[in-house]
C-alpha cells in the first residue's frame, strides 16, 4: 500500500541519513559524500513532517563534506551552493549568508562582497517575517564589508597624508563607502539584539566624521535600552567612549557602577577600584572597597595578584588610619563563613607559597587582618617568608602583630 | 557564524582546524572483569506493547502505543498463582472435596463478593449445585473435574516456557474471578498500570542517570600516575567501588571513620543517615540503594565523591595520598527521590542536591542542609516533568538551578530575592519546540563563567556575564538526548575537549572548544567556537565484533549485554613525553529492577571500556583490536563465562504430556500387527544387531530403469530430446541442436541468396 510505500522509504532515508553521520563523524568525507549522493533521493519524495526538511539536510552535510574533502575547491563549493539555493526559496537568504561566511573565512572578501549585494536584489513573493530579518542581516554585513573597505581607503589616505600628496578618487571612494556602511549598519543596530561588532564599527564612523553626540545616543541605547539582552559590552564601549573623549570623572564611575553591578567580575573592576581609591569622597572610597571583594568573590580571579594587592593595598590604608574600619566589618560579615575555606585554607598557603611568592605576600596581609594572627593561612606564609629571611614579610608579620585588635573588632 | 578579529581575518565559528585524534584500538576494550552477578535484560518495547493491536493500529495510520495490559495481568495469574490465588484457595480446599465421580459445578456469574473479607461461608454456596440455574447453566459451567485434571497438568508443565492458558481455566477466572482472588482486582490493575506506565515512561526517556555514575579523580600532581576510578558495583549496582589505577590491587580496605553527624535540619524532605561501612578492595561500600550518579571534584588537593541513588545521598573524601583510604563523610536520605548530586569545585565537602519533589538544597558536610528554593512547577512555562538540577558557579556562593524549561542562577545568601535567568527555552537561544534542558554542566575547568547545557537537540554554552544569549550554539543530531558529559580542559592555547554520551544508544561524542581566548595585545579575541569536526568514538557494543566467536544464543545474549544502555562516562588524560593519550571511561548498565521494585537484584555489569584517542596523528591503527586487546577480549569472556554465563536453570525441565498428542485410539495397541509392522520391527532389529542407522523407512526405490539403446539410424527429435533428457545430458543436446540449427539456417540462407543470385 501506498503507505506502508511511505513508512519503508522513510525509514530507507533514516538508515541512509544515519550511514552519513556515521562517516562525517568518524571522518570519512568521501564515504558520506556517496551516501549523501543516494540520499538525495528523499527529495524527489519529500513526506517528511520533521523541524529539518531532507532539502536543508542536504544543504546542510553537502557544506559540511566540502568544507572537510580533500578534494573539494572553492569552485564546486560555490556550485553546490547556487544549486542549494535554487532548491528551497525560503532557504535562498541563508544560504546566501552562509556561503558569504565561507567566501570570508577563506579570505575572499570581494566575492563575498558581491555575493551580499546579489542577494541584496532577490526578491519572492511577498517578504515573511524571517525573510526581513534574513534580508536586514545580509545589508548589514555588507555594511560591515563597507565598513573594512572604508578602513582600508582611510589608512590608505592617511599614509598617503603624510606624504602630503592627496588622492581626490580615493577619498570620494572612502565617502561613498562611508555613506553606505552608515545606513546599513545604522539599520541592524535598532533590532534588540547582541550586535556588539557593528555598533563598534558604526561609532567607529561616527567619531571619525566628528558625529560624537549620534555615537553617544546610539552607545547609550546599546546599553541602556531594556529591550536589549543584557549586555556587558554595550557598558564597555561606552565606558571606554567616555575615556577616549575625556569625560568627567562623575560620568566615568557612573558607567562602570553599572558595568559593576551587571558583571562584578569584569576585568575593568581593577581600574575602577584604583579609580575609586585615588578618590578623595569617602562615598567612592567605600564603593572601591566593595568592588575590589567583589571581584576576588569569583573563582575565576583567584590567584590574581593585581587583585590582591589592590584589595591588601587598601585595607591596609584602612587600618593604619583606622577609620572606617566598619567598611572592612560589613564587606566582610557576608564572607566569613567561606573565605577562610575558600581563599585562606592551609593547602592554598602551601600552594601560592611555592608558585607565586608576591601572591601569598598580599594574600597574607589580608588574611592577617581580616582572620587574625593564628590564621592557618598567615601563619605558614610569614613563618616560611621569614624562614626564607625575605624582609617584606618581616615587616608584614611586625605589621599584622600590631594591628591585631583591628581583627578583633572586625570579627566581633 | 562568524567572528571578525582584529583586521580582516574571519574565522568560522565552527570546524576550523582542531587537534587531530585517533583512536588507539579497533574497539572498547574492556577494564574491569564483568559484574558476575545474575543478569536480566532490560524491558525492551515489545514487553509492555501489544504487539498485535499496534501494528493494526500502525497499519490503520494512527500513532500512539496501547499498552498491553491484559497480557500483563494473564501473565500474573499465571506466573504467580500462589500470590493470585494462594492462601485463599488453600482456605476453600477443604470444603471443595469434588470426589472421583464426574461431578458438574456450576458457577452463577452474578455471585459476586464485593470484596474477599467476608466469611468464606458465603461464598460457599454458590459452589454448590444449583438445580434451579440450568437455564443459564450452558454458559456458565465449568466441569470442575476436567479442571482439577488441568490445573494438575499445570502444575507438571510448571517452568515450561512452551505453556498456554488453558481456556477452560481461564473462563473459571473470568467466572470467579471477583471473589477468588487474593488481590482485590481493581487494585491490582491499578498497580499494574501505574508500573507499566512508569515503565513505558523510562524506556522513552529513563533521566535517573543523569550525570553518569562513573567519575575520574586525576592523580593530585602531573607526575604521579595514579588516578581514582570511582564506579558502582555489585548485584544491584549498589557498591560503591575507588579503584586506584595503577597500583596493585592487593590492599584491605579499613573501616570507617564514624563523623559527628551535624545537627539533624528541620526539612521533612530530608535527613541525614548513618554512614556506611567499607569491605574489601578495592575500597568498596555496600550501600542501601542502586547508585545512580557519581559526581566528584577536586578541591584543596583533596577529591570529594558524591554519590546519588533513589533516596540516599553521600559523599566521601578521597585524600591525595597514595593509599589512604577513602572515608565517608555524610549521608542523608531524602523522601521524594533525588535527581541531582553535584560537588563543589570551590570549597571542601559542599554539595548541591536536588529532589524531584522540586526542591534544592546547598548540603555543607560541617554545616548541614539549606533549603534554597521549594517549588514543585517549572520555572518558565509549564512541563511535567519534576526533573531538578543544580550546579554550581564562578561565585562560591551562587548555585544555578536547572529544571527542563531553563536555568536560574540564585545567590545561597538571599535565595528568594538575588537570582538571575541564565538560560531560558525560547527564543533567545533560538530553541526549537518540544526543546528541553537534559543536562547542564559548569565547564569552570576550562572558563571560569562557562556553562554547558544540553538539550535532545542541541549543545548551548552560556556565559553568566551574558545570560540567556548562548555564545554558541551547536545541533550535535545525537539519536538520544545527552545524559552525560565530560570536561577535559586543554590548557593555555589548546582546545578543551568535552565529551558527550547518550544512555540508551551508547553514543560517545568528542568535542573540541575553544573559549575566549585573549591575544597578546589584549585588545584582540576570539570568539568561542567548536574546533575540528566532532568525532565519534567506539561504544560499549563495538567490541562485539572483536570478541571470541559464540554459539548463537550465546551471542544474541553477549549483544543484548553489551548493548545495555549506558551508565556513565569519565575521561582521564595521560601524558607521556611528547604522547597524549585520552582514555575514555564508559559504563554500561545492563538490567534495571523491573519487574519488581521491591527486590531489586537483577542488574549488573559496570564493564568498563577504556578507549585511548592518541594525539599525534598515526597512520590509522588496522581495524584488528592490538595483541593486548585481544588477550582482555578473551580474558573478559573467560570471566562472563564462568561468572554468569547461563541463566539460572528452572527448578525442573520442560515437561510435555503426551495424553493430548495422540487420541486413545491411536494409542491403542492392535490386536495383530501388520505386515508394516512386521517389516519395521525387523528393520529395527537388524539395525540394532548391526549397530547402523536407518537412513529410510521407506522400502528402497525401484532401480532406474535402463537407458533406451539408441536405435540404429536416425530418431526423430523428440526421442532423441527425451533419451538426452534421461541420460542427464540434455544440455549439451540443446547446445548441439542450437548449433545444429543455425548452421542448417546459414546453409539455407546461403543457398537461397544464390538462388537469387541466378535468378537475376
Amino acid at each position: 500500500s501506498s503507505h506502508e510505500y511511505k513508512l519503508n522509504f522513510k525509514k530507507s532515508k533514516e538508515i541512509c541519513l544515519s550511514y552519513i553521520q556515521d562517516a562525517m563523524l568518524q571522518k570519512q568525507w568521501k564515504k558520506a559524500a556517496e551516501f549523501l549522493t543516494f540520499y538525495s533521493e528523499s527529495l524527489e519524495k519529500d513526506f517528511s513532517t520533521e523541524y529539518v526538511s531532507p532539502s536543508e539536510m542536504i544543504w546542510r552535510i553537502g557544506t559540511e563534506i566540502l568544507c572537510h574533502h580533500s578534494h573539494s575547491s572553492m569552485k564546486e563549493f560555490n556550485s553546490f551552493t547556487e544549486q542549494m539555493k535554487s532548491l528551497g526559496v525560503k532557504r535562498y537568504l541563508k544560504v546566501c549568508l552562509e556561503h558569504t561566511f565561507h567566501l570570508l573565512c577563506n579570505g575572499l572578501i570581494d566575492e563575498a562582497y558581491q555575493n551580499l549585494s546579489l542577494s541584496e536584489s532577490w526578491r519572492f513573493g511577498e517578504q515573511t517575517i524571517i525573510q526581513d530579518k534574513e534580508m536586514k542581516l545580509i545589508k548589514a554585513y555588507r555594511g560591515l564589508l563597507d565598513y573594512y573597505n572604508w578602513s582600508k581607503q582611510k589608512n590608505i589616505l592617511l599614509e598617503h597624508g603624510q606624504d602630503g600628496f592627496e588622492d581626490l578618487s580615493v577619498e570620494q571612494e572612502m565617502h561613498s563607502c562611508f555613506r553606505k556602511a552608515a545606513v546599513n549598519l545604522k539599520e541592524i543596530i535598532k533590532i534588540p539584539g547582541v550586535w556588539d561588532l557593528f555598533v563598534k564599527c558604526y561609532v567607529d564612523l561616527l567619531e571619525f566624521y566628528g558625529d560624537h553626540n549620534e555615537a553617544r545616543q546610539v552607545l547609550n541605547e546599546y546599553a541602556y535600552n531594556s529591550k536589549f539582552p543584557a549586555n556587558p559590552n554595550a557598558h564597555v564601549y561606552l565606558y571606554q567612549f567616555l575615556k577616549r573623549h575625556g569625560e568627567s570623572k562623575k560620568s566615568l564611575v557612573s558607567a562602570l557602577k553599572i558595568l559593576h553591578d551587571v558583571v562584578p567580575s569584569h576585568e575593568l573592576m581593577i581600574d575602577f577600584n584604583i579609580m575609586l581609591q585615588k578618590s578623595k569622597k569617602r562615598k567612592r572610597r567605600r564603593l572601591g572597597l566593595e568592588v575590589i571583594f567583589a571581584v576576588l568573590d569569583y573563582a575565576g580571579w583567584k590567584e590574581n595578584v593585581k587583585a590582591w594587592s589592590c584589595l591588601a593595598k587598601q585595607v591596609k590604608q584602612i587600618v593604619i588610619s583606622e577609620k572606617h574600619l566598619d567598611w572592612i566589618q560589613q564587606e566582610w560579615n557576608s564572607r566569613k563563613d567561606w573565605w577562610p575555606a575558600f581563599h585562606f585554607s592551609r593547602y592554598l598557603a602551601k600552594r601560592n607559597w611555592q608558585e607565586n611568592e608576591s601572591l601569598s605576600y598580599e594574600k597574607a596581609l589580608v588574611a592577617g587582618i581580616l582572620l587574625g594572627k593564628g590564621c592557618k593561612y598567615f601563619k605558614y606564609v610569614s613563618h616560611r617568608g621569614c624562614q626564607a629571611q625575605v624582609k617584606r614579610f618581616r615587616i608584614l608579620k611586625k605589621f599584622v602583630n600590631k594591628h591585631n585588635p583591628v581583627y578583633l573588632r572586625i570579627s566581633g | 557564524p562568524l567572528s571578525p578579529q582584529a583586521g580582516t581575518t574571519f574565522v568560522p565559528r565552527r570546524g576550523g582546524m582542531g587537534e587531530s585524534w585517533e583512536p588507539a584500538d579497533a574497539a572498547a576494550v574492556p577494564l574491569l572483569p564483568p559484574n558476575a552477578s545474575c543478569w536480566v535484560p532490560s524491558v525492551a518495547p515489545q514487553d509492555i506493547l501489544y504487539r498485535g493491536v499496534l501494528r493494526g493500529k500502525l497499519q490503520a495510520g494512527k500513532c500512539g502505543a496501547t499498552l498491553d495490559f491484559t497480557k500483563k495481568l494473564s501473565h500474573f495469574f499465571v506466573d504467580h498463582p500462589e500470590d493470585a490465588f494462594g492462601s485463599l484457595g488453600r482456605l476453600l480446599h477443604q470444603n471443595f472435596y469434588l470426589g472421583n465421580s464426574k461431578l458438574k459445578v456450576s458457577v452463577h456469574p452474578a455471585v459476586t463478593m464485593p470484596s474477599i473479607t467476608p466469611p468464606l461461608a458465603a461464598a460457599i454456596p454458590s459452589l454448590c449445585p444449583l438445580s434451579s440455574l440450568q437455564r443459564q447453566a450452558r454458559d456458565c459451567t465449568i466441569r470442575m473435574t476436567a479442571l482439577r485434571e488441568v490445573i494438575d497438568r499445570l502444575e507438571a508443565t510448571r517452568g515450561c516456557p512452551r505453556k498456554h492458558l488453558i481456556p477452560r481455566l481461564r473462563w473459571f477466572s473470568h467466572l470467579s474471578r471477583d471473589w477468588l482472588f487474593e488481590v482485590p482486582l481493581g487494585l491490582l490493575a491499578d498497580c499494574v498500570h501505574e508500573d507499566l506506565l512508569l515503565q513505558w515512561a523510562s524506556l522513552l526517556f529513563d533521566d535517573s542517570p543523569t550525570g553518569g555514575a562513573l567519575a575520574w579523580l586525576p592523580p593530585r600532581d602531573m607526575g604521579a600516575r595514579t588516578g581514582c576510578l570511582v564506579y558502582p558495583g555489585g548485584q544491584a549496582m549498589n557498591h560503591l567501588c575507588i579503584l586506584p589505577r595503577g597500583v596493585s590491587l592487593g590492599r584491605e580496605g579499613r573501616g570507617h571513620v564514624a563523623l559527628p553527624l551535624a545537627g539533624s535540619p528541620d526539612f521533612q524532605d530530608v535527613v541525614l543517615e548513618e554512614l556506611p561501612c567499607a569491605r574489601g578492595s578495592p575500597a568498596q561500600f555496600e550501600l542501601n540503594g542502586r547508585i545512580r550518579q557519581v559526581a566528584a571534584a577536586q578541591v584543596d588537593g583533596e577529591d570529594f565523591v558524591g554519590v546519588r541513588s533513589d533516596y540516599h545521598c553521600g559523599v566521601w573524601r578521597v585524600s591525595g595520598r597514595t593509599g589512604a583510604t577513602p572515608t565517608p563523610l555524610q549521608v542523608i536520605r531524602t523522601s521524594v527521590p533525588a535527581s541531582c548530586l553535584t560537588v563543589s569545585p570551590h570549597l571542601p565537602g559542599e554539595l548541591a542536591v536536588c529532589t524531584q519533589s522540586g526542591a534544592i538544597y546547598l548540603w555543607n558536610v560541617e554545616t548541614g542542609l539549606q533549603r534554597l528554593r521549594h517549588d514543585p512547577q517549572t520555572m518558565f512555562f509549564r512541563d511535567n516533568s519534576p526533573w531538578r538540577w543544580s550546579d554550581f558557579t564562578a561565585h562560591p556562593r551562587v548555585l544555578s538551578c536547572a529544571d527542563r524549561t531553563g536555568l536560574q542562577c540564585l545567590d545561597t545568601r538571599a535565595p528568594t530575592r538575588c537570582h538571575f535567568d541564565l538560560f531560558k527555552v525560547g527564543e533567545e537561544a533560538g530553541c526549537q519546540q518540544g526543546e528541553r534542558v537534559v543536562l547542564p554542566m559548569y565547564m569552570g575547568r576550562a572558563y571560569s563563567s562557562q556553562h554547558l547545557i544540553t538539550t535532545q537537540f542541541s549543545v548551548y554554552v552560556l556565559d553568566e556575564r551574558l545570560p540567556l544569549v548562548p555564545v554558541l550554539k551547536w545541533a550535535h543530531m545525537m539519536k538520544a538526548p545527552p545524559l552525560f558529559a565530560h570536561l577535559t580542559p586543554g590548557g593555555p592555547r589548546r582546545s578543551h575537549k568535552v565529551l558527550l554520551g547518550t544512555s540508551r544508544t551508547q553514543e560517545l561524542l568528542l568535542l573540541q572548544y575553544r573559549g575566549e581566548e585573549r591575544g597578546s595585545g589584549g585588545g584582540s579575541r576570539s570568539a568561542c567556537r567548536l574546533a575540528g569536526p566532532p568525532q565519534k568514538l567506539h561504544s560499549i557494543a563495538s567490541c562485539l565484533q572483536h570478541l571470541p566467536a559464540q554459539l548463537p544464543h550465546q551471542h544474541c545474549l553477549l549483544q543484548q549485554r553489551l548493548g545495555a544502555p549506558a551508565a556513565g562516562l569519565a575521561a582521564a588524560l595521560q601524558e607521556d613525553g611528547s604522547r597524549e593519550s585520552l582514555l575514555v571511561f564508559q559504563l554500561s548498565e545492563a538490567g534495571d529492577e523491573a519487574e519488581r521494585p521491591q527486590q531489586p537484584c537483577a542488574s549488573s555489569q559496570p564493564s568498563s571500556a577504556p578507549q585511548e584517542a592518541e594525539r599525534p596523528q598515526e597512520p590509522c591503527a588496522s581495524p584488528q583490536p592490538s595483541p593486548a586487546a585481544a588477550l582482555r577480549y578473551r580474558r573478559w569472556m573467560q570471566a562472563l563465562s564462568k561468572g554468569c554465563g547461563e541463566p539460572p536453570q528452572r527448578s525442573r525441565p520442560p515437561t510435555f504430556g503426551q495424553k493430548r498428542l495422540f487420541t486413545r485410539k491411536e494409542l491403542e495397541e492392535p490386536s495383530a500387527p501388520s505386515t508394516l509392522h512386521r517389516q519395521a520391527r525387523q528393520r529395527l532389529h537388524q539395525a540394532m544387531r548391526d549397530g547402523g542407522r536407518i537412513q529410510r523407512w521407506d522400502p528402497p526405490p525401484p532401480a532406474l530403469p535402463q537407458p533406451l539403446e539408441p536405435a540404429a539410424g536416425d530418431l526423430d527429435p523428440l526421442s532423441t530430446r527425451l533419451t538426452a533428457a534421461w541420460g542427464w545430458d540434455w544440455e549439451r543436446w540443446w547446445e548441439e541442436r542450437t548449433s545444429f540449427n543455425m548452421a542448417q539456417r546459414q546453409q539455407a540462407l546461403r543457398e537461397r541468396r544464390r538462388q537469387q543470385k541466378r535468378a537475376r
